[in-house]
């Protein structure tokens, strides 16, 4: 009897016993966590209060922290401390290109150590971590409202201050405030083969749909190579064909942000060969004439690179930066060659250009950590020549422009003007309750411009006039004043 | 209440109750105890099923992203699934997904049986087609993603086997068979696994019966049809009641060969795509819900169905169960006699 009452106690303290050790554990590891995290920064209950973080950009903006204030070599340099940077260019992180800048970084400012992290799924992944608030000091700001972007994002100065020093500073502001510095700025155009081009005897850059289809079919014709290759499988790829509905296709810097909203029946005919509609039926005729892939679902984008460069392919719709990819992923560098988007409006071709990801710096963090990290910023900005290496637009307003924007001679670059005051949400709202999601990862609405060009069970027309009901129910679901 | 119960009910409350006493008592022991060790598992469970679970019903109520605030919608978000024609318009390709279950079975089923008699290499061979099942199934998504490629593995194995590269379909792009590419994945993936399942329930079949069946003339067929099939018929039911379920969840291989894309976006493909592109986290949800509720009633209905089939099976042949017995009857019998 006794033997078993001490067996009973003796288990009851072991069960107690290990709950407390678990407990003791959990709680532990919690703290150290915040510590990492925020160090002796404002305790994490209060960041989701906005009022808690109007208060930390009031002491950001007492201690005297702003981005056109900072003189790189001069200001912050007896801080010490680690700052960790979460990045989507994990490409880089791989090439080691990211470790020589951080080095250079620090022969100006030995003390601040910078660590990095990779994001593979970038977009999704990043605006999880935000949310769940353990992500570091800097980070490459996701698709957020705007008018959630303090309770996150230390600002960077007012508009009017840091427009002076970097270009697209309105990307991500609201309130007059910036939030994020772009790390770089890409154009939108077409990146193709330039021998493929002459082999196929085209002598002149395409500057119409019309042109551009014929030049195409040239290619088919005259030459082996793919004369357009989609990279449907790779998805984000397809998504990028929105890039080119705004600038390129209207010449007009307010049709993004502002104009879009309003229009009624935004994917309509305008008859001249301009607007979205212009842009996707470039890819709906090149498809339904055969002028792309023979198998479109088993496209592969790290392939594509090597093809282009080899000669296999004649051009792709992407941006800029995908420029110095194609250059370096084989012998025929030289061959790779960039144009704009064929779309002439009124006798004269536009461009969109606009920022990369932008840099945001995290409001939990240290005062210390805030200032290291923007001195980072800053340097990525104006010192490394990331932009420059990356064939992209300078963000720095003196940058220089890289040698691949030869062929935009007497091209005009249009970068997006920010949303009006008080509609800034409303894009965002309209995406997702149309799904078309416009530039924000809408891939399958394009994907379905091959599928249904490709099975002739859509014409084009029916597919517009679809998804401009989708536009349609959607403003009057969010409530939006149609205009034009 | 009549009287006599009320009696009862005051003897009862003039008896009081000594938790201390009632706890140092056998019984309360025992209740203590069971409490006691089930706190642990129970409190797990809830906190990482049921309170997610029940996170994610109250989300299909309102209007909302990840981030941002909320709107209470009420059912809006079930009368969106039922109105929008991707959402049940996807649920029509769960019947390839079906279909393949079938074949599965009924390949694993086969593949069983031969290889739980004697078969020359038989360990090799179930650790072969069990293999599928231990790779990831992302990893399975890019096997196949180049297997099918245009003129890659696929076409050349057909080509040796004298097939003309023009002749032969566009594995993924033909929206007529694509699905049945997708299929054939989760086939070769999972028959392995059923194998198993299934042999290791032929095996408990007494060997005795095989003897005496073949004594009496019975041949393979007869053998598995009167012997093996009814033995195993519970995990039979089982494989295909978890088959048919997973079928209407299918994932992996549509989101990872082709993203969804070219007709091929199942229910959950569908459903990721609303809410982690669209951000529509309420409708999303609400479409988990309403899957939920869609399997429970295909599970009951399978459970019905399968008690019909099976009562319907014995009663045509109790008689010859019957007869059966008496044979092993007399065989034993005999072979006490010739003892």
């Amino acid at each position: 009897m006794k033997l078993k009452k001490v067996l009973a106690l003796s288990m009851a303290a072991v069960l107690t016993l290990s709950m407390a050790a678990c407990g003791g554990g959990s709680s532990e590891s919690a703290a150290v966590n915040t510590n990492e995290e925020t160090a002796e920064a404002a305790p994490a209950e209060t960041t989701k209060e906005a009022g808690d973080a109007a208060e930390a950009e009031d002491t950001a903006e007492a201690s005297g922290l702003s981005y056109t204030n900072i003189v790189l070599g001069e200001s912050y340099t007896d801080i010490t401390t680690t700052i960790k940077w979460l990045t989507h260019r994990t490409d880089l992180i791989d090439s080691g290109m990211i470790d020589s800048y951080i080095a250079d970084f620090n022969e100006t400012y030995p003390n601040i150590t910078v660590e990095v992290e990779g994001v593979t799924n970038y977009a999704d992944d990043a605006l999880l971590r935000l949310t769940s608030g353990n992500w570091g000091d800097i980070m490459m700001i996701p698709a957020v409202d705007k008018n959630l972007l303090n309770e996150y994002f230390v600002p960077y100065g007012s508009l009017s201050d840091v427009s002076k020093a970097v270009r697209f500073a309105d990307q991500w502001m609201y309130d007059n405030t910036v939030y994020g510095i772009a790390s770089t700025g890409n154009a939108q155009g077409i990146v193709y083969n330039k021998a493929i081009f002459e082999q196929a005897g085209i002598t002149a850059i395409p500057k119409t749909p019309e042109e551009f289809i014929a030049a195409l079919q040239a290619i088919k014709d005259n030459t082996d190579a793919i004369p357009l290759y989609t990279n449907y499988a790779a998805g984000w790829t397809m998504g990028a064909w929105d890039a080119y509905i705004n600038g390129s296709a209207t010449g007009s810097s307010k049709y993004m942000n502002q104009e879009l909203l309003h229009t009624q029946d935004p994917f309509q005919d305008y008859g001249d060969g301009t607007h979205a509609y212009a842009v996707y039926k470039v890819l709906y005729d090149a498809v339904a004439n055969g002028l792309i892939e023979d198998d479109y679902t088993t496209t592969d984008w790290e392939g594509c690179k090597g093809m282009i460069n080899s000669g296999e392919i004649g051009c792709m719709v992407l941006g800029s930066w995908a420029y110095s990819q194609m250059v370096e992923a084989g012998d025929h560098g030289d061959d790779i060659g960039y144009m704009s988007f064929p779309i002439t409006v009124g006798g004269k071709q536009y461009a969109s250009a606009g920022p990369d990801y932008n840099y945001g710096i995290n409001v939990n963090a240290s005062d210390d950590n805030k200032a290291a990290a923007m001195v980072f910023v800053k340097w990525m900005t104006e010192e490394s020549g990331f932009a420059y290496n990356e064939g992209g637009v300078p963000i720095s307003m003196d940058g220089e422009y890289p040698a691949l924007y030869a062929a935009f001679d007497g091209i005009e670059f249009v970068a997006d003007e920010p949303s009006v005051a008080g509609e800034e949400d409303i894009l965002n709202e309209l995406n997702a309750e149309s799904e078309l999601n416009i530039n924000s990862g809408g891939d399958s609405k394009i994907q379905s411009i091959i599928e249904h060009a490709a099975n002739g069970d859509m014409t084009f027309d029916e597919i517009m006039a679809q998804w401009n009901e989708a536009w349609t129910s959607a403003q009057e679901t969010v409530g939006v004043e149609v205009t034009n | 209440m009549s009287a006599a119960a009320e009696q009862v009910v005051q003897t009862k409350e003039k008896k009081p109750f000594h938790f201390l006493k009632w706890a140092k008592g056998r019984k309360g022991q025992q209740t203590i105890i069971i409490v006691a060790f089930m706190f642990i598992p129970l409190l797990l469970l809830f906190t990482f099923t049921y309170f997610p679970f029940a996170e994610m019903f109250k989300f299909s109520f309102y209007k909302m992203k990840y981030i941002g605030p909320r709107k209470f919608v009420g059912l809006d978000n079930y009368i969106q699934v039922f109105k929008r024609d991707d959402c049940f318009g996807a649920l029509k390709l769960s019947l390839y997904y079906i279909g393949g279950a079938m074949v599965q079975l009924a390949i694993a089923l086969y593949l069983a049986t031969i290889l739980s008699f004697k078969v020359k290499g038989g360990s090799i061979f179930k650790g072969f087609m069990f293999f599928p099942y231990l790779i990831s199934g992302i990893a399975i998504g890019f096997i196949f993603k180049f297997f099918y490629t245009r003129g890659f593995v696929f076409d050349t194995v057909l080509q040796w086997c004298g097939f003309e590269l023009e002749n032969l379909p566009y594995w993924l792009k033909d929206q007529r068979i694509n699905n049945i590419s997708l299929v054939a994945t989760s086939v070769w993936r999972y028959f392995g696994q059923n194998m198993v399942l299934f042999i290791g329930a032929i095996m408990s079949v007494d060997a005795e019966l095989y003897e005496a069946a073949e004594l009496d003339g019975a041949n393979k067929f007869q053998q598995f049809r009167y012997i093996i099939l009814p033995s195993i018929k519970t995990i039979v039911t089982l494989n295909v009641i978890l088959s048919i379920t997973g079928s209407l969840s299918a994932f992996d291989p549509p989101y990872v060969i082709t993203k969804g894309g070219n007709g091929t976006g199942t229910y959950f493909v569908i459903m990721n795509e609303i809410a982690h592109v669209s951000q529509k986290v309420g409708l999303a949800s609400a479409m988990a819900v309403v899957l939920l509720i869609i399997i429970f009633i295909a599970t009951i209905l399978q459970k019905l169905f399968f008690k019909y089939a099976m009562r319907d099976a014995e009663d045509e042949n109790t008689g010859a169960g019957l007869r059966r017995e008496k044979k092993l009857e007399r065989y034993r019998n005999r072979r006490k006699g010739a003892a």
